[in-house]
């Protein structure tokens, strides 16, 4: 196992080369000037161009991809053209309220997404089964900003219950860091919870047909054990799955949900950079999703032989 | 935005007040020789930088370098400067080959880039570099270590500032704080700010959007109210360079065409107070407002626009319009624009897209057909239009001017009567010849005055309307 750990890390190494050339590469190509940004809607041309040498940005392609793949290399993302701080630096600054905000989501949404997958099975073709599987469209068909700005107001104008928007971090105690949480977890986790929901209702249907459930259900178990160690063990595989690639709809959802939110994360990070042509900041920003993406699957992977005995690598 | 905070951490050497006058500030006292080609500034004493470091005439001298070969009007007072000394701890001299009557202006004005004092280490950096250290003499300090790029900045009270006796009135006057710490929040999302303010998690919101303000004048415990009176000027530029629009007759037919009304009802809707026709360049209810020459765009007249087009060299080609559709007030005005040149029997290639392409792209000398463009739509601040000092997007001076080329030598004679008018009389003379010039020639097209609205809880004492948030004299109970 220890050498397939190696061996899968070490694949990561071309996979994250191939996507900083395509990153850079989109980028260069991509309309819009860093430049003409930082100059402001007043500068001269002059001053732009003044500004764009001054960064760089009318140096040959090769040359400024070389610059910038020989710095990654090295460890060193760059510097921001626009706050000129380390990339790396302000990365660090925004890892937590994402991190935060994943995990929570996750959290929230394996716990409710694989129990009501599991019920919805479990009463299948029921008014249960079609209340979940009914949630589970809604889950998926609602935007997270509307689930967003439905919560807040619910939740924060009208009851008063919990704050708008924010971040707070975790050092300033579990119960102020969790109480900004609450909404954005529940609008980014909906459509992650249909997702969970439907694929092990859809897993657990057809593990509750095999031989195996029947056998203990006549030798006397009841329906829980039943349901959540014998089906569900069998049916995690493709649940882990799910849940793996779900990460990567987190990702993306977490870009919105911190917008609407305003919680101060690598998602508004990535915008930010986006619309400002911050080209360091967004190769920065995107390589770490891509590494975090690849070491999920990974994780994945490795999962999937404690689960299934069967599988090895 | 970096003005705004700028404008908390360091201070200027005047300021303008709110009658547009420059007022002193760090300055104490100036002297101008009778030729008028000698300055001699003194700074009050006192003044201390947030490192603690006293402020000095040679930390003056290098901020007003520094600031110089990048502010417009610094860069006239360059091209007339015989040297600019600090004379001891507390004076310096700016001596000029010819007289400058818009010193105090220039040294006052709050339109970016101020001329900010920091100290000399610091301005020495090269002009087109921003600096890495933030250390000045205003009434806060930036609180570095909270801060997070994009999402939030903290200011702290600076006890050592030294705020001048008069009471405050924008720039000018003892700016006191009466607060230890603001904390500067950015939510890009105006639903999300409107509800934090709303559930008093913020005390005062810059800039609510129009279609907001209703729900938040009816919330118990919040105050909404004009922000800035000198307001916005809405605009659109043609590109001078190349057809249809480097033939006047084309530029005047769309001017012709225009109606103001529907640009400024696509942004503000029905709030009538919020909007105002401008037959001009110039920023409505100040001192050198005219309306001289305006006539082309009191009555919009389609028929003779169509006329005028059809004497015109117009062949037939799409207009590359340019307009990002991530700004609301750019999109409202591309729509209407769009439409009017379609009324007006004119080809539209309507590229949408985002304000950083646009300011790409805009840049862009070339052909339309070749990666450039005919028009894009932008605003002005009213600040920026009080007169030509810092008014970029007024000036004609061909290659030298802002995007679009505009070449136009009444234009800029103009302007240069208005910079050596000796009194107020002899400007309004001036900007009357401008006005009308800029409108003959289009250098570009207004598209209306337009004001914007700000809101705070009512426990917020002190909130002034201003061209910027001034937090000095705001309290919180």
């Amino acid at each position: 196992v220890l050498r397939f750990i190696v061996k899968r890390i070490a694949a990561t190494v071309p996979v994250m080369a191939v996507v900083a050339l395509f990153v850079f590469s989109l980028l260069y190509i991509a309309p819009g000037d860093p430049a003409a940004v930082i100059a402001g809607d007043q500068a001269s041309p002059a001053d732009v161009e003044r500004i764009r040498q001054g960064l760089g940005l009318d140096r040959p392609f090769l040359v400024r991809f070389g610059e910038w793949f020989w710095q990654i290399l090295q460890g060193n993302l760059g510097t921001s053209i626009f706050t000129a701080l380390p990339v790396s630096g302000m990365i660090a600054q925004r890892i937590e309220p994402t991190l935060s905000l994943m995990v929570v989501t996750l959290l929230l949404a394996v716990s409710v997404g694989v129990p009501i997958g599991v019920v919805a099975a479990w009463k299948a073709g029921s008014l249960l089964d079609r209340v979940i599987m009914g949630f589970a469209v809604l889950g998926f068909s609602v935007p997270v900003f509307v689930v967003g700005y439905l919560l807040a107001y619910v939740f924060a104008l009208q009851l008063s219950w919990l704050p708008a928007q924010g971040y707070t971090p975790i050092s300033a105690g579990i119960g102020p860091w969790l109480e900004n949480l609450v909404l954005p977890a529940i609008a980014l986790g909906l459509v992650y919870i249909a997702l969970i929901a439907r694929v092990t209702r859809a897993t657990m249907l057809d593990v509750l047909s095999q031989d195996y459930v029947r056998t203990s259900r006549a030798k006397g178990l009841s329906e829980g054990p039943v349901l959540f160690v014998h089906a569900l063990k069998n049916a995690a595989v493709p649940i882990v799955t799910v849940i793996g690639i779900g990460v990567a709809l987190l990702i993306g959802g977490a870009v919105v949900t911190e917008s609407v939110f305003a919680i101060p994360g690598l998602g508004r990070l990535t915008i930010d950079a986006i619309l400002r042509r911050d080209y360091p900041v967004i190769q920065g920003v995107v390589l770490l999703f891509s590494f975090v993406y690849v070491l999920i699957n990974l994780l994945v992977d490795l999962l999937y032989t404690v689960l299934d005995p069967r599988i090895r690598y | 935005v970096v003005r705004n905070a700028a404008a908390l951490v360091w201070d200027t050497l005047y300021g303008l007040d709110d009658k547009l006058v420059p007022q002193r500030q760090m300055a104490e006292s100036e002297e101008v020789s009778a030729d008028g080609l000698t300055w001699t500034f003194k700074l009050r004493p006192g003044l201390k930088f947030h490192d603690g470091e006293p402020v000095l005439a040679k930390d003056v001298v290098a901020s007003l370098v520094r600031w110089s070969a990048r502010d417009p009007m610094g860069l006239m007072i360059r091209a007339i400067q015989n040297e600019l000394v600090a004379v001891d701890d507390r004076t310096w001299l700016w001596s000029l080959k010819k007289p400058y009557p818009k010193m105090l202006l220039a040294l006052a004005k709050n339109n970016a880039p101020c001329s900010f004092v920091m100290p000399e280490r610091i301005a020495k950096t090269d002009a087109f570099t921003q600096i890495t250290e933030y250390v000045g003499s205003g009434p806060m300090r930036f609180a570095r270590s909270e801060w997070v790029p994009g999402a939030k900045a903290v200011f702290e009270r600076f006890a050592d500032y030294a705020p001048r006796s008069e009471p405050p009135s924008w720039l000018a006057g003892g700016k006191r704080m009466l607060v230890d710490r603001i904390e500067w929040i950015i939510m890009p999302d105006p639903a999300t700010a409107s509800a934090a303010l709303q559930n008093g998690e913020v005390d005062w919101w810059e800039n609510p959007i129009t279609d907001l303000v209703p729900v938040l004048s009816k919330t118990r415990n919040v105050v909404a109210d004009i922000a800035d009176p000198l307001g916005n000027i809405g605009s659109f530029r043609m590109n001078h360079l190349h057809p249809p629009f480097n033939d006047p007759k084309v530029r005047r037919a769309v001017l012709t065409a225009l109606n103001q009304e529907d640009y400024m009802r696509a942004l503000v809707g029905d709030e009538d107070k919020l909007w105002k026709a401008l037959p001009g360049f110039f920023t409505p209810d100040t001192p050198l407002y005219t309306e001289e020459g305006g006539e082309i765009l009191k009555m919009r007249n389609l028929e003779a626009a169509k006329k005028l087009l059809a004497e015109s060299s117009y062949a037939g080609q799409p207009v590359v319009c340019v307009v990002a559709q991530d700004q609301p007030i750019t999109k409202a005005f591309g729509d209407v624009t769009a439409d009017l040149l379609k009324q007006l029997g004119m080809k539209v290639d309507f590229v949408a897209t985002d304000w950083g392409t646009v300011g790409a792209r805009r840049a862009q000398k070339t052909p339309p057909a070749q990666g450039g463009w005919n028009m894009f739509h932008t605003w002005h601040a009213g600040a920026d239009c009080l007169n030509p000092s810092s008014y970029t997007a007024i000036r004609a001076n061909g290659d030298k001017a802002w995007f679009g080329w505009p070449d136009s030598p009444r234009v800029e004679a103009a302007v240069t009567e208005w910079f050596d008018a000796p009194d107020l009389a002899a400007e309004k003379a001036a900007m009357a010849k401008l006005n009308r010039a800029a409108l003959e020639d289009v250098v570009y097209a207004p598209t209306g005055f337009f004001l914007g609205y700000q809101a705070w809880r009512s426990n917020v004492k002190g909130i002034v309307k201003g061209p910027l948030p001034f937090f000095w004299g705001v309290s919180k109970a």
